[in-house]
This record gives C-alpha cells, structure tokens and sequence, in this order.
C-alpha cells in the first residue's frame, strides 16, 4: 500500500489545492454559534454558552411538528416525484435522431430554469387563480367545480413540487445527457443486430450505462430533503394555506423578525443539517448495499 | 478666622467642582449655530438605504448643502436593505463599525445590546447640552422620552417621530368610500358598521355605477390586516394605539387586555365573517399581490379601499373619508393610529466616534422646523419654493423633471428622506407624500376626536421578557392571524371557539401577558 | 440486413409525442415571459394577456436600459463569471480526477470529508471574517474564492471520470509508462468533453446569477454584477417602509415593475441561456471509448 502512496504522489498534489480550498473556506468553529448566544459585538468566542438552549426553544414551538411536517413532506415529495423526471426525459431525448429537434427540444426544456423564482410563482398564480385562470376555466368546462388552488393546504405540496419539476427538468436532464453521450454506440449496433426492440436497447443499455450517474445524485439530493428553500415557499405563502406551506425556513425568518436571532437561526440550521447528513449516510449505505457506486 | 478660613476654603472647592464641570464643552466645538465646528471635521456613516431612495449619499444636494453650512464632512457608506441585517452584524463583529449608523433600523433589542456593551454611547447628557430641538420634543410629549428610553434607563438613539400633531400620517390609512356609490345607494352618510354593511351588500348587487354589470367590487384590500386595523376600533379594540397588536387596555377593569380572546374580538370576526359570507369581501385579499389589486382599483370599480390616498395611490378621483364607524356596542373608536414613536434606532453613536458632540449637533438639526424642511424638502430656490401663503413645494425640478425621471426618482435624486427609517420629525408642513395631501388631511380631521386617548409607544423589554416574546410571541403571533383568517372564510367555525381559546392558553398567553404586564409597569414609571 | 422491428416504430411515435407534449407545456409560459416583457403593465395586472403581447411597448426594456450602471454590470459580471468559471473547473477536475481513481488511497476518507464540509460550515461570519482577514474584502476575489469549489460537482464529475474512462485503459497508460497527470490529460479529458462542458455550464449559470456574496463583500457600485443592478431596478412590491409615499409616480412604477420583472428576467438570462445552445454540438463531438481503442 504504501508504495502505491508512493506511486500516486502526483495525484495527492494535484488535490492539495482543493483541500486547501475547502479547509479554508469552511472555516467550522463557526458552528458553535448555534450553542452559544452569539452577540456581533463579542465575537464568537467571547459570547456565552448557553448549549441546547435554542434547539429547545425550537423543539418546544406549537409549530415544531407541522414545521418538521411540511419541510420533509415536500422534501421527500421532491425526490420521489421530482427525480425521476430528468431521467426520463434525458433518455427520450437522447432516442431523438433529427438533430435540430433535438437541441431545440434541450434548449425549450432547460429555459425555464432561468425565471426567477418571482416571475415562476407569478405564472403559476395566473394560470391557477380561481377567478381567471385557465385551469380553473378547464375545469368548469368540463363540468368540474373551481379549485382554489392557491389557497388550500391540500394543494400545496403539489404546486410545489410540480412547477419546481417544470422548471427543472430540463436543467437537471443535462447531466444525463452528459452521461448518455459516453455510450459506446457499437453496443447499440451488436444489440440491433441481435433483434433487441429500440425500447429494450434504452433498458438494458442506456439506463445500466447512467446507473451510477442516478444514484450518486440520488443521495446527494436526499441529503438536501430538508432543505426546502426560503423564496419560493414565502412566495406561495398565504394565512390561507399556512397549514401547509409553513416550513422550517420561513419561520426562522419570522421569527428573526422580532430581533436579533443569530444564534437561533444557526441552530435550527446545524438541526436541518444534522437530518440532512443523517439521510445521505443513510441512502449512501443503502446504494453500497445494493451496487458499487456510492459516494464513498 | 477660622471659620471665614474654612467658608472661603469651601466656597472655592465648591467654584473649582462647578468649573470643572462647566468646562465640559469641548474646544473644537461651536455650542450654538453653524458651523457646527470650529475647523472642519470628517465623520463616517454607514446608511441602510431602500431601493427607492437614494443611491449615494456622497453625492447628495442636501447632504452637500449640509456639510457647507456646518463644516462636518461625512463619508457615507451605503447598505442595501436587502442585507442590511448581516452586513451591520458582520461590521461590528469585524469590529469595522463607523462613527455613527444612520437609518440602519436597529431594534430595542440591538439598542440594549450593543449600548450595554458599550459600542453604542448613551446620549442623555449628549441630549441635554446639545439637542435642544429633540429635547424639546422629549419634554413635550413624554410618552415619546419613555418609549425611547432603555431598561436601563439610558437613551442609546435618535428616533424616527411623526409629529404628533400631523394626525393624517399617525393615521396613515384610512377607510375611503366612492362618493358617486354612495350617492347612487341613496346613502347620505355611513356611520356604523351596520350602514358600512348595507353600503356594500348595495355595492355588490345594485349596480351603483348603472351600467348594467355587476362589475362593482364592495371592498378589495392587499392584506386582511389592513381590514383587521381599521375596522377592530368599532369594538373599542386597539384602544392604544398599532404600536400593540395583541394588546390593550380592558376599559371595564383598567387591566391590560390580550385581544385575541376577548369576547369583543369574537363579535369582530363574526361581523366579518358575515361580510365574508354575502361575498362582501373574497378571498381576493389573500392571493392578489398589490400590484393587481392597484390594477383593479384604477377602473374606478372599487365602493371601498383602505389606503393612505386613493388619488395619489391609485389614480383614482372622487373618494372620501368614512368617519369612526360605530360598533354594535356603542364604540366608535378609531385606533389605527401609529405611535409618534415609529422607529426607535434610526439613529446611533458609536464608541468609535471622536466628536460625540458635534455628531449629536449635527443630527439634532433635523428635528427643527428648519432642519426637516431641508431633510425633506430640499434647497429653497433649487428643489423647492415658498408659495405666498408660506406654505412650501416642490419646484419643477421634481415635478416635471427634465431629464425624465419621476416623481420618487427627482425626490432621490437631491432629498434623503425616500431612504426610509431616519433620524427625523415628520411634520405635515414638510411631507409632500401622500398621507401630507390636502385631502388626506381632510379625511383625518373627522377621525381625530376618536383617536385613542392614549397612545403607546413601543415597549422596551428585558432579556428575559424577549425570550418570551420572540418564542412564545412568535408562535401567538402566526395563530392569530392564521385563525383570524380562518374564522373569517368560515374556514373555522365560532362552535370551536372555545378550543382556539384553550389553545391560545396552552402556547402560553399567560406568560406572554406577564412579560407584557412587567415591561407596561416599567413604561409607567419611568 | 437489420431487422427493424416493428414495436420501434411506436415506439418512435410515442416518444415524439410525449416530447411533444413536454413542448408545448413549457414552451407556453416561456412565450408568455416574452409577450409579457413587451405588454401594457396594466392588462397583464387585469389577466388579459395569454399568449400574445397585448398594448405592445418596449417600456419596460427602455426602464431597464435607461440605467447607465446596466453595462457596467454586464461587464462585471462577465468578468467575474469567465475568471470564476475557470479557476472552478480547474479545480473541480483537479480534485474529481484523484478521487475517481480506485488505487487512490485515502479516497474514501477524502470524500467524505469534503461532503461533510458540504453540510457543516460555520456561516456567514467566519467566512467574512476571513476574507476580510486575506484582504479580499471590496475585491473580486471575495465572490470567487470562497465558492472556489463545490463538492457536489466535484462528485458528479469524479463519477463521470469512474464510469467513462475504464481503468484499463489507464493502466495500460500507466504501464506504458505514462504519469498520472498526463493520463488526466491525454486519455481521461479528451474522453470527459461531455461533462467538463457540463460544469462549465453549472459554474458559469452559478455566477452569474450571484447577487447576495456581491452585496456583503462589495461596496464599490462600480463593481457591483448584473443582478444587484437588475434587483435594485425592480422596486420590489411591498415597500413595507413606515412611510408609504404613494404618487402617482409610484404608482406607474408599481404597475411598470409588473412588465419591468419579465423584462429584467430576459435582459438578466438571455446571455448565459444561450450558452448551451452552443455547448450542445461538441457534447456529440466528444470521443467515445470506442473511439480511443483503435
């Protein structure tokens, strides 16, 4: 072993720097913050310990259980429905043989990851307002009743969840074409030859061919379930649907309304963090189980 | 001899203590007028400035006018109020603070912590021998000196204050009816809530403007609360003013009261709801941003709104002010009305600050009748002009600028005050905004009998009690007005009105309203 | 003589109608930006635009060309996004190669560390405090070190490197005599085109939609990016100052900042949305193992 150290030298400086990077710039004393009741005019060290203080605080909210709810709920609501979708799309992508059709189609699918979130919640209350909109206009057409979407809890998580897909599928959708433009096509050509259906080449070549690419951002992604982000939801958010949208962040941020909430909201950061590790060591050994890719 | 030996001894102790105490007015330092200073002076500021003010104070008309008639020059630092919050965190924690924060909206909380930590300087005596124009104010009106004033008993800022008197900007929203509706209806007036309730139900379905649509919408607001607000002092609710949302006065025990389980309360809602039902009021409120509401209100459809000034809001002419509306109970309260007290840290000296007493000079200008026509007006014969009544306006220059820009964007361009959250008097005189419009003023003037007979300004907590505050307070907060709007869409029925309540107990109403009760105790005695 | 089987041809079709499908879902709202940015304000409010531009006006885009700071945000942000990217991909593909290697030792260790860091950092504060410390503060430099790599893309790329460049093929480089590095760079990038083209993609998107690092380690305005600009331009809806000052020159800009968000997002997006476009070709273009054998 050690003289493939040896042997590798070249490999461990060509990481130094990164380490260095990262080492740096992660600087981790900072994390205390979240036990301590941090005072900017003290400094981190000089503030005063008040150890599990703030989690408790949190945990004893009226809100902990719902907050917790609706954070992991759309999470996991997230990866359930909202991975797969780039996959298939990137597969059915890659199937397209008239090339133009086929950037076009990239092109189409991958802008919408450039709205800002402002403009996307903007579109989707249009589309889905109870007096104008069109879906609510489809429905009654149909002889269905109104929907008032933007207002009731029940319909949150989906709104979410759907018009994040629908801006991201096709960002998301790159890295598997990436991955798919590294398929040796002579293997399509030998499983042609043997009679295997276009359907059953995508199935037992494509797919095997992106396996690890998926399930590496499988669990790097179920180690960001809880990280449901501030914008969107605060946008969608209304004394209506609080059932619902309430997450972990924006009610830190109300809370830190009141005042100076630094050592709070750094505690209830390090909790999402925690879960969050939590969850990616707990895919990643599930993924070595099952196959050899995983993250380490 | 002895004793004339002892008298002369002690009569020339007692002339060398007050000397030395008189001699405390600093060399450098011009006591009274400008310039401020004897040789000029630079001071840094930092400034939190909202997107729709100014973008450089460095570069400022009357900032520039300033620094020539008192010879102190300040070197302006700009935050973004987006950041502001972390970025003065992150300078005090670098310890790269300035000489003074400006405009950088601190909270009582900041004001304790950082004045007991010494990094802000306590300005009491700085008040008292250099601020002859705040002081006055504080002697005037001492409810503002008590809301100012700290738990520990120290002063640590200058406040933001509408003047008291300037009644339209205290009561900066108000309910506007459509005259031509009202007209229509056959209303001559509207004077309790029942009326106010008959003039919509003839909104929605008498096709007041007569062209054969039920186009009329009877009331749209961009926020419940503002409905909440307006509307909760015809239950004699709100009775001390906005500065206390969940808090007043019970006027049968003289006890404080926690609003949100009071049986007044229920009767609101429930007359609320009653509106909610007939399609009085939508849901509208709750999913419309402000810009689309804007949108509908300038078609003229609209039989009521709550807003500083329909005109100059929304463009749109022919609504006055609806009178205190009287409740079922016989309140006719009108209590949303603002705290003279509006922003308690606009303004703070820094331990940094080497001429503590000049700054203090410097900021107290603004609290004259001199100092906030500069402030908000701008240079006479540039910016603005004095009419022959003495009154003053803009000039041109702001109204019909040349190079294009609007309105705000002329007002940014040479006067400070867009930048929101200041060190300054608000006087009626001066604010040219939209609650300072001839008409607007009108629309109080009816309003001001019914003001609360007292109104609080914000309270100073302690540590402890804002533990509470922040936790327990939070989370009371989010129910109410969750449940509020509940109860209104019929969402929650009044039969559970009893589980609200019991559950309201169990977050802690108790021990919210004794934090309330100790810092309501310390505001009296102080 | 291959056979085509029959089932390919339906296969063929429901594909393109599902892509179809997906079309026209995302085509329409994307339409709607565009129709949007050139509509009257005060129609789009009401609901009464759809599909095309209704009350056509360039307003909005003259509102947000009208600011002279524009171009220098555009040149900022171009320069700190061509620098940034490419100091991350250099980075990225350093430290990615290293790990994809099986005979690495310590790989397992590092990689976990670095996802650790992923999750554990100690906020805002520290990290300020250090750049201040280096003397990056009010430099470009504060936007692109601290973010000078990120272990997410360092793991998408080292599994790309793991299941693109067999280790045979390395091995037989490395018995030939050949150094780790020139491996890195005579077989495994050459084979990698497809995903370096990726984070150049990822970074480049990255910084250029920054806005929040700009504005707590920047205080010159001339060196504020593009975002912050566009940001300051759109008055955000709820002025939530104590003062309302509503005019009637708020007004317009209230109903100005309906067109104006549709507007700002093209002007703020259309540069780097094009990137890909471009970048596609050469995803194809990348050699294939197949390729290397002969």
């Amino acid at each position: 072993m050690a003289r493939r150290i040896l042997r590798n030298w070249d490999l461990y400086l060509l990481i130094l720097p990164v380490d260095f990077v990262i080492f740096h710039y992660y600087p981790m004393y900072g994390v205390q913050i979240a036990f301590k009741n941090f005072m900017p005019v003290r400094g981190i060290s000089g503030s005063p310990w008040v150890g599990f203080r703030h989690f408790e605080r949190f945990f004893n909210s009226y809100y902990f259980w719902r907050l917790l709810r609706n954070t992991l709920g759309i999470g996991v609501y997230e990866l359930l429905v909202g991975f797969p979708f780039p996959i298939i799309l990137a597969l059915a992508i890659n199937e397209v043989t008239n090339k133009r059709f086929q950037r076009f189609i990239q092109t189409v699918t991958y802008a919408p990851h450039f709205l800002s979130t402002v403009v996307l919640v903007g579109i989707v209350s249009m589309l889905l307002s109870y007096n104008n909109g069109v879906v609510n206009s489809l429905i009654e057409l149909f002889g269905g009743e109104r929907i008032s979407f933007m207002t009731e809890p029940g319909w949150f998580k989906t709104i979410y969840v759907l018009s994040g897909v629908w801006k991201n599928m096709g960002w998301n959708s790159i890295v598997y074409l990436a991955a798919l433009a590294g398929v040796d096509p002579e293997l399509h050509e030998a499983a042609k030859v043997d009679g295997a259906t276009q359907f059953q080449r995508i199935i037992h070549i494509n797919l095997p061919s992106i396996i690890p690419t998926i399930v590496i951002l499988l669990i790097l992604n179920a180690g960001r379930v809880l990280s449901v982000g501030f914008e969107k939801v605060y946008l969608m958010q209304n004394s209506l649907n609080m059932e619902a949208s309430d997450v972990i962040a924006t009610h830190v941020y109300r809370t830190g309304l009141l005042g100076a909430q630094y050592s709070y909201a750094a505690a209830v950061g390090l909790f999402n963090s925690v879960i969050n590790f939590i969850m990616l060591v707990a895919v990643n050994r599930i993924a070595r189980r099952l196959n050899e890719t995983s993250l380490w | 001899m002895k004793r004339t030996t002892v008298v002369v001894l002690v009569l020339l102790a007692v002339l060398a203590i007050s000397a030395s105490v008189a001699a405390a007015d600093p060399d450098y330092l011009n006591k009274t007028g400008f310039p401020i200073v004897k040789s000029p002076i630079t001071l840094t500021m930092v400034v939190g400035h909202s997107p729709g003010g100014s973008r450089d104070f460095n570069e400022l008309l009357v900032y520039q006018e300033y620094e020539k008639m008192t010879g102190i020059k300040v070197e302006w630092t700009m935050i973004p109020l987006s950041v502001l919050t972390e970025k003065r965190n992150l300078l005090i924690v670098s310890g790269e603070y300035p000489d003074a924060f400006h405009s950088a909206r601190f909270t009582e909380q900041d004001l304790m912590l950082y004045g007991s930590q010494g990094i802000f300087i306590p300005l009491n005596n700085l008040i008292d021998e250099y601020a002859p124009n705040l002081k006055k104010l504080l002697e005037e009106h001492p409810e503002i000196k008590r809301g100012l004033t700290m738990p520990d008993g120290n002063i640590y800022s200058f406040p933001l204050i509408y003047d008291p008197e300037f009644a339209s900007v205290l009561a900066a929203r108000k309910l506007w009816i459509k005259k031509d509706f009202m007209d229509a209806l056959g209303m001559e007036s509207i004077e309790t809530l029942d009326d106010f309730y008959e003039y919509l139900k003839g909104v929605k379905n008498n096709d007041p403007n007569g062209n054969g649509i039920a186009d009329e919408i009877p009331i749209l607001v961009s926020s419940d609360s503002y409905l909440f607000d307006t509307l909760r002092g015809a239950f004699g609710l709100g009775n001390r003013g906005m500065a206390h949302q969940h808090v007043d006065v019970d006027p049968k025990t003289g006890e404080l009261r926690f609003i949100p389980t009071s049986e007044e309360y229920k009767a609101f809602l429930q007359y609320l709801n009653k509106l909610y039902n007939e399609g009085l009021i939508t849901q509208d409120m709750y999913t419309l941003s402000s810009a689309e509401i804007t949108a509908r209100a300038r078609d003229g459809l609209l039989g009521a709104m709550i807003t500083t000034n329909p005109r100059t809001g929304y463009g749109v002419e022919g609504y006055i002010g609806a009178p205190a509306l009287e409740g079922p109970f016989g309140d006719k309260l009108y209590t949303y009305v603002n705290s003279p007290l509006v922003s308690v840290g606009a303004f703070v000296i820094t331990d940094k600050n080497p001429h503590p007493e000049a700054t203090v000079r410097w900021i107290d200008y603004f609290y004259s009748d001199e100092g906030a026509k500069l402030f908000f007006m701008g240079v006479e014969g540039i910016t603005y002009t004095t009419l022959e009544d003495g009154s003053v306006d803009y000039t041109d220059l702001i109204y019909n600028n040349p190079n294009g820009m609007s309105f705000t964007e002329a007002v940014s361009s040479y006067v400070p005050y867009r930048n929101g959250g200041y060190p300054a008097i608000v006087k009626e005189a001066y604010f040219k905004g939209s609650e300072g419009q001839p008409d607007s003023i009108a629309a109080t003037l009816p309003l001001v009998p019914y003001f609360p007979e007292e109104i609080w300004p914000p309270f100073s907590f302690t540590e402890a009690e804002m533990d509470v505050m922040s936790s327990i307070g939070a989370d009371i907060d989010s129910y109410v007005q969750e449940m509020r709007a509940a109860f209104l869409t019929g969402n929650a029925s009044f039969d559970d009105w009893d589980r609200y309540v019991s559950t309201l107990e169990r977050m802690g109403v108790k021990q919210y309203m004794k934090a309330y009760q100790a810092a309501y105790e310390r505001y009296l005695n102080q | 003589m291959i056979r085509i089987p029959e089932s390919d041809r339906l296969f063929r079709f429901i594909n393109y109608a599902f892509l179809c499908f997906i079309l026209i879902i995302v085509l329409y709202p994307l339409v709607f930006v565009l129709s949007a940015s050139v509509s009257d304000p005060a129609l789009l409010l009401k609901g009464q635009v759809w599909l095309l531009p209704k009350g056509f006006n360039l307003d909005s885009y003259a509102r947000v060309f009208r600011n002279k700071e524009i171009l220098t945000g555009y040149l900022n942000t171009i320069k700190y996004t061509v620098v940034g990217t490419a100091i991350n991909v250099l980075l990225t593909i350093m430290a990615a190669y290293p790990l994809s290697r099986k005979d690495f030792v310590g790989r397992g260790l590092l990689s976990a560390f670095m996802v650790f860091t992923m999750f554990f950092s100690g906020g805002l504060i520290p990290t300020f405090l250090l750049v201040r410390d280096l003397g990056l503060y009010n430099t470009m430099w504060a936007l692109i070190l601290p973010s000078a790599v990120s272990v997410w893309n360092i793991t998408i790329t080292r599994t790309f490197f793991q299941t693109s460049v067999p280790f045979e093929i390395q091995e037989a480089a490395m018995i030939d005599g050949c150094s780790n590095i020139g491996i890195l760079v005579r077989i495994v990038m050459p084979l990698s085109l497809p995903i370096i083209l990726v984070m150049i993609m990822f970074y480049s998107v990255g910084h250029w939609n920054s806005f929040f690092n700009a504005l707590i380690y920047l205080t010159d305005r001339a060196k504020y990016p593009l975002q912050v600009i566009l940001r300051e331009i759109l008055i955000q809806d709820n002025l939530s100052e104590m003062i309302n000052v509503f005019d009637e020159g708020v007004i317009r800009q209230m109903l100005l900042a309906e067109g104006l968000k549709y507007a700002v997002v093209v002007v703020a997006n259309l540069p780097v949305f094009l990137i890909y476009p471009f970048i596609q070709k050469y995803f194809s273009k990348g050699v294939t193992v197949g390729g290397l054998k002969g």
